[in-house]
């Protein structure tokens, strides 16, 4: 099957782009690396008669660091570079290793870290850190800019925040309180490189020996990545035992809400919730104590 | 044991530097001036019957030059097993019915893709859809839909095997377990998909490129089916990106593109997409194996009686050759003083299954290896020293099929103990991480001429050149697997040159002798090869006569080609080089070139196969406990295929062996519903990738294999079958769970260790 045809645009500012989404209306889709957009248009699932390409817009591809403003990652910044980025490795370590995690080397040097986001497919594997790590999404529009918590970001499988004429630009992500730690896991059926079945996101923050603070998100299990909010009252302000960390997981297990597909039953994407979820809460936990 | 030159060294293949490289030229690079493209309509019913289709709108759609339907064509059916008419039973466009999803209805060729997709969409067919089947328990049961008219049973083909007093043999076993099996279905995954590119002459003649294992079977059949010559039609094997058995038959579009370049005068391409491959193209057969085995109470074999179900799809495909071999190869490995077996193809609504590399093996070996491992367990035994008891030997004879001349099983078995260090690992690994065995017999090459065809099974041509050259000519097929290599690599060795001394031209069925009955059943370097050496001995026996004349030598004298020379054994001082050698040989018959034609044709050799490879494997496995994911640490392997011709592109076999059977234990499966396959792409059909593959060590056992070529026997097929046996049992040893139902899958792992 060959692609449909379609009119490249490759603009080199923002101002541009929008005035190219207003004149060229719905029949028109932007795309930074394409990886999943060429092959949504190659199955006909998507027919755009023009493409507004943002790679060559200055500015877009930048990640930047600063220890007390945080960590920005921008739309066009490749998933292989966020993966070896010094200071996101050194700091967000957990964001490099789901960036490290997606797909293939081929695909990381196209797509981007925002892409697999805007995508906003419930398995993504970039989604459940960034949302753990409470994210905000910076989106613009030819009336200015507005910011999103990541978590407000996600409608439903391909579906987004996002209304006509808006992309998004970059994502933001806060410098973690001290004695934080992270953990993400996934699993699928082919081991290495393949879609994610069911995964499992946090950050914990510990005072002394008392869990003060902790976000949990599970992807593929849902609609949208989901946030386990009774799972995570069970550990705040608690010593993250054994006995709470199990309770924790079974609880995160009975609040997703996973369906039956080609790449795994309900059940065992239930069952594996619990197990995850454990397993990054105590990778997290050593994380922020090793702090 | 022979002292060869090249033979039996790490020789570069032949067509490494083009592929890696991107140069190699495959099927789909072929591009002729003026070419149409041509796409496929294809049935969205698993059964239906066709009432009427209506072409008309799609005729009159601009750039389209051809669209056609069963009716346009001379309805003749087709299928590999010319010996009994009776099993073919496909036509290159559906007449009357459709029996799968994606069975082929009616095709267009237009000047652009684009135009030919938009033409198949304005094709209207009407349909009467039928109930169907898709399972065998479904297909055999009383008032099941009839899916061929001719076969109101829906059992294609039966296949019986009896020898020993069987009944008499379990009533004096002290031990007698039944077990029954269910083995799926998996894709060939060749990475290049199937495409064909037909031109036809001014004479009305078609050249046909395409991606196939079968140049001569495609040749016979496409001239059956479009009701031409055999000597109008010529086939052209260009690079092919694998093929595993499901690039052996002729298909709807090899036989659309001739018939279309034919009726249009431009040439016509066809190239599936992988959706294409996926949901529609030929897979390993679904089994139900039922197995009863008997023993002595110190693990000696009695009896064996081997019941399988083999769930062909809607089409026989390769499948009666499957449902022979696996019963063959259900008594091939162990030596079974009396043995029954019934095998029946059935048909039901789902894409074809045919051949796929171990041919029957795979599915009919995993019952055998898991029930050898369940019964040492039952006895008490290791499960190396039942196989051990068991094993067969040189000399053995297999009733109504051959006697073994070569058979290196025992030390494989001991060797890969060894290596794995198997009886420490077996007593003391932890919970959770655990050792399994499998083992193979395969055949080099297949004796039943179910083609029916007239020619030896292979043949070659050689020719010899003054200036110290050969060129060789083979309608063998190189799909990736390498003969172009090995075959080079044998008439070299005969005639004492080097490979660049060598040119090969293979698989273009207008140039190369006939025949070759293609890359199937891991017969090419056995069958080619000894075609090879005997067209290089009728060569040498000319140039011995020319030296022995040259030198006036005593007739008694043995003379060799070696080192680029022709002299007489221990008397390197009067020789020739092998141009001049040449050269006089061809003064001598006045001027006419040294050329000669080779043959082979297994004779005298039961009805299965000259010469059988051996092996045994080890896998260590590690099994999280929690969610039931299986990693498999390390292979271990011990094979014995005679004479390694190439050492390297065994090893090539062999990983590309574990690969597939990783795939086939542990990830690999068709997700189909109603008879549609939904997992139709690389990201979710799981067949594993480079990185899943774990560190291997092999040994190749040295035997030498009389009937072979330079000692050699087959090294492509066998190694696929002992993959998923041993890590299915490598799992039971690590968790308990004793797979009798492939794949092995997390779930079933957790769900085991609950029932427990």
């Amino acid at each position: 099957m060959s692609l449909s045809h379609f009119d490249h645009y490759a603009p080199a500012t923002l101002e541009e782009v929008f005035s190219l989404l207003q004149s060229k209306g719905p029949g028109a889709r932007v795309m930074a690396g394409g990886t999943d957009l060429l092959l949504k248009i190659r199955h006909g699932a998507l027919k755009p008669k023009y493409i507004i390409g943002l790679k060559n817009i200055r500015g877009l591809k930048t990640i930047s660091f600063d220890a007390s403003a945080g960590l920005t990652i921008g739309a066009t910044a490749l998933l292989a570079e966020v993966a070896r980025h010094p200071d996101i490795v050194k700091h967000y370590p957990t964001i490099a290793q789901a960036a490290r995690g997606t797909a293939n080397p081929q695909i990381r040097n196209m797509g981007t870290v925002i892409g697999n986001l805007c995508n906003a497919s419930p398995a993504a594997d970039n989604a459940p850190t960034l949302l753990a790590m409470d994210a905000q999404i910076r989106i613009r529009g030819p009336e200015g800019e507005r910011v999103l918590p990541l978590d407000q970001f996600f409608k439903g499988p391909g579906v987004t925040a996002l209304v006509p004429l808006e992309i998004v630009t970059a994502v933001h992500v806060p410098a973690p309180p001290p004695n934080t730690g992270t953990a993400y896991l996934s699993l699928s059926a082919r081991g290495k490189m393949d879609c994610t079945a069911v995964g499992v996101a946090t950050m914990v923050t510990m005072t002394g020996k008392t869990c003060a603070g902790v976000r949990l998100f599970v992807g593929a299990c849902g609609p949208v990545p989901l946030r386990a909010p009774k799972a995570e009252d069970i550990l705040r302000g608690q010593e993250l035992t054994e006995e709470v960390v199990e309770k924790a997981g079974t609880q995160a297990s009975a609040e997703s809400r996973p369906i039956s597909d080609m790449r795994a039953s309900g059940d065992y994407r239930t069952e594996m919730v619990a197990v995850l979820t454990r397993r990054v809460l105590r990778e997290a936990h050593h994380r922020a104590l090793a702090c | 044991m022979n002292q060869f030159s090249i033979v039996g060294k790490d020789v570069p293949r032949n067509d490494a530097r083009a592929k890696a490289t991107g140069s190699a030229i495959y099927t789909d690079d072929v591009k002729l001036p003026g070419m149409l493209y041509g796409q496929i309509l294809r049935s969205p019913f698993p059964h239906a019957r066709i009432l009427h289709i209506d072409t008309s709108q799609a005729a009159s759609l601009p750039g389209v030059r051809c669209v056609m339907t069963g009716e346009d064509t001379p309805k003749v059916k087709y299928g590999n097993w010319r010996l009994f008419p009776e099993t073919q039973d496909e036509y290159p466009l559906a007449i009357d019915k459709v029996r799968f999803i994606g069975d082929e209805v009616a095709a267009v060729a237009a000047v652009d893709p684009d135009i030919a997709q938009e033409a198949l969409s304005l094709i209207k067919v009407e349909y009467e859809e039928l109930p169907g089947v898709f399972d065998v328990d479904a297909a055999i049961k009383e008032g099941a839909p009839i899916i061929h008219d001719y076969c109101p049973s829906n059992i294609s083909v039966n296949r019986k095997i009896k020898y020993g007093d069987i009944d008499k043999a379990f009533a004096e076993s002290d031990y007698v377990r039944e077990d029954t099996f269910h083995v799926h279905a998996v894709s060939h995954a060749y990475l290049e998909p199937c495409a064909a590119v037909a031109q036809c002459d001014l004479d009305g003649r078609i050249t046909l490129w395409t991606s196939t294992q079968v140049p001569y079977i495609i040749q016979c059949l496409l001239a059956s089916t479009l009701q031409m010559r055999e000597n109008d039609i010529r086939i052209i094997k260009p690079f092919v990106g694998g093929g595993f058995g499901g690039k052996m038959e002729l298909r709807t579009w090899e036989f659309c593109a001739a018939f279309m370049a034919k009726k249009t005068g431009r040439p016509v391409k066809f190239t599936l997409t992988r959706e294409e491959e996926f949901l529609t193209g030929r897979r390993r057969h679904p089994m139900t194996i039922h197995s009863k085995v008997g023993f002595k109470k110190d693990g000696t074999l009695t009896a064996k009686d081997l019941k399988i179900y083999l769930d062909g799809g809607a089409y026989n495909a390769m499948g009666p050759t499957a449902t022979f071999l696996c019963g063959n190869f259900g008594a091939m490995l162990y030596r079974y003083p009396s043995y029954r077996f019934h095998g029946q193809h059935v048909y039901t609504n789902k894409p074809p299954a045919s051949a796929m590399r171990g041919f029957g093996a795979p599915q009919s070996i995993f019952a055998t290896e898991t029930q050898m491992s369940l019964a040492a367990e039952e006895l008490g035994l290791d499960p190396l020293d039942i196989r051990l008891k068991n094993a067969q030997v040189s000399g053995d004879t297999i009733p109504d099929v051959a006697t073994i001349s070569s058979c290196g099983f025992i030390e494989a078995l001991n060797k890969v103990a060894e290596m794995s260090d198997w009886r420490e690992k077996r007593k003391t690994l932890p919970k959770g991480r655990g050792i399994g065995i499998g083992c193979y017999s395969f055949i080099s090459g297949g004796v039943f001429n179910w083609f029916n065809t007239q020619y030896p099974f292979s043949a070659a041509e050689v020719r010899a050149f003054d200036d110290g050259t050969a060129h060789l000519l083979t309608m063998a097929a190189d799909i990736g697997q390498g003969c172009d290599t090995v075959l080079k690599q044998i008439l070299a060795e005969a005639f004492g040159l080097t490979m660049e001394d060598i040119r090969i031209t293979s698989a273009d069925t207008a140039i190369t002798p006939q025949a070759d009955l293609g890359a199937w059943g891991s017969r090419l370097t056995l069958m080619n090869g000894n075609a090879v050496l005997d067209a290089a001995n009728k060569i040498k026996a000319q140039l011995f006569g020319a030296v022995s004349a040259r030198f006036n030598l005593n007739v008694i004298h043995e003379i060799e080609c070696k080192d680029g020379k022709v002299y007489p054994k221990g008397r390197p001082d009067r020789s020739l080089s092998f141009g001049e050698a040449v050269a006089m040989a061809q003064k001598i018959n006045r001027g006419e070139p040294l050329v000669a034609r080779g043959y082979y044709t297994p004779r005298n050799k039961g009805l299965v196969t000259p010469s059988f490879s051996f092996g045994a494997q080890v896998a260590e496995v590690e099994v999280d406990q929690a969610t039931g994911v299986v990693q498999v640490q390390k292979f271990w392997t011990a094979h014995d295929c005679g004479t390694a011709i190439n050492p390297m592109a065994v090893e090539g076999q062999l990983e590309g062996s574990i690969q597939m059977g990783l795939g086939y234990a542990l990830s690999e499966q068709f997700v189909m519903e109603g008879g549609k396959t939904l997992n139709t792409n690389f990201l979710d059909y799981k067949m594993p990738s480079s990185m899943d593959v774990p560190p291997s060590e092999v040994v190749h056992i040295e035997t030498y294999e009389p009937e072979g070529p330079m000692g050699a026997k087959e090294a492509g097929e066998g190694l696929a079958i002992p993959t998923a046996p041993a890590i299915a049992d490598a799992v039971c040893h690590a968790t308990g769970y004793r797979c009798k139902d492939l794949p092995i899958t997390p779930e079933k792992i957790l769900r085991a260790k609950r029932d427990r």
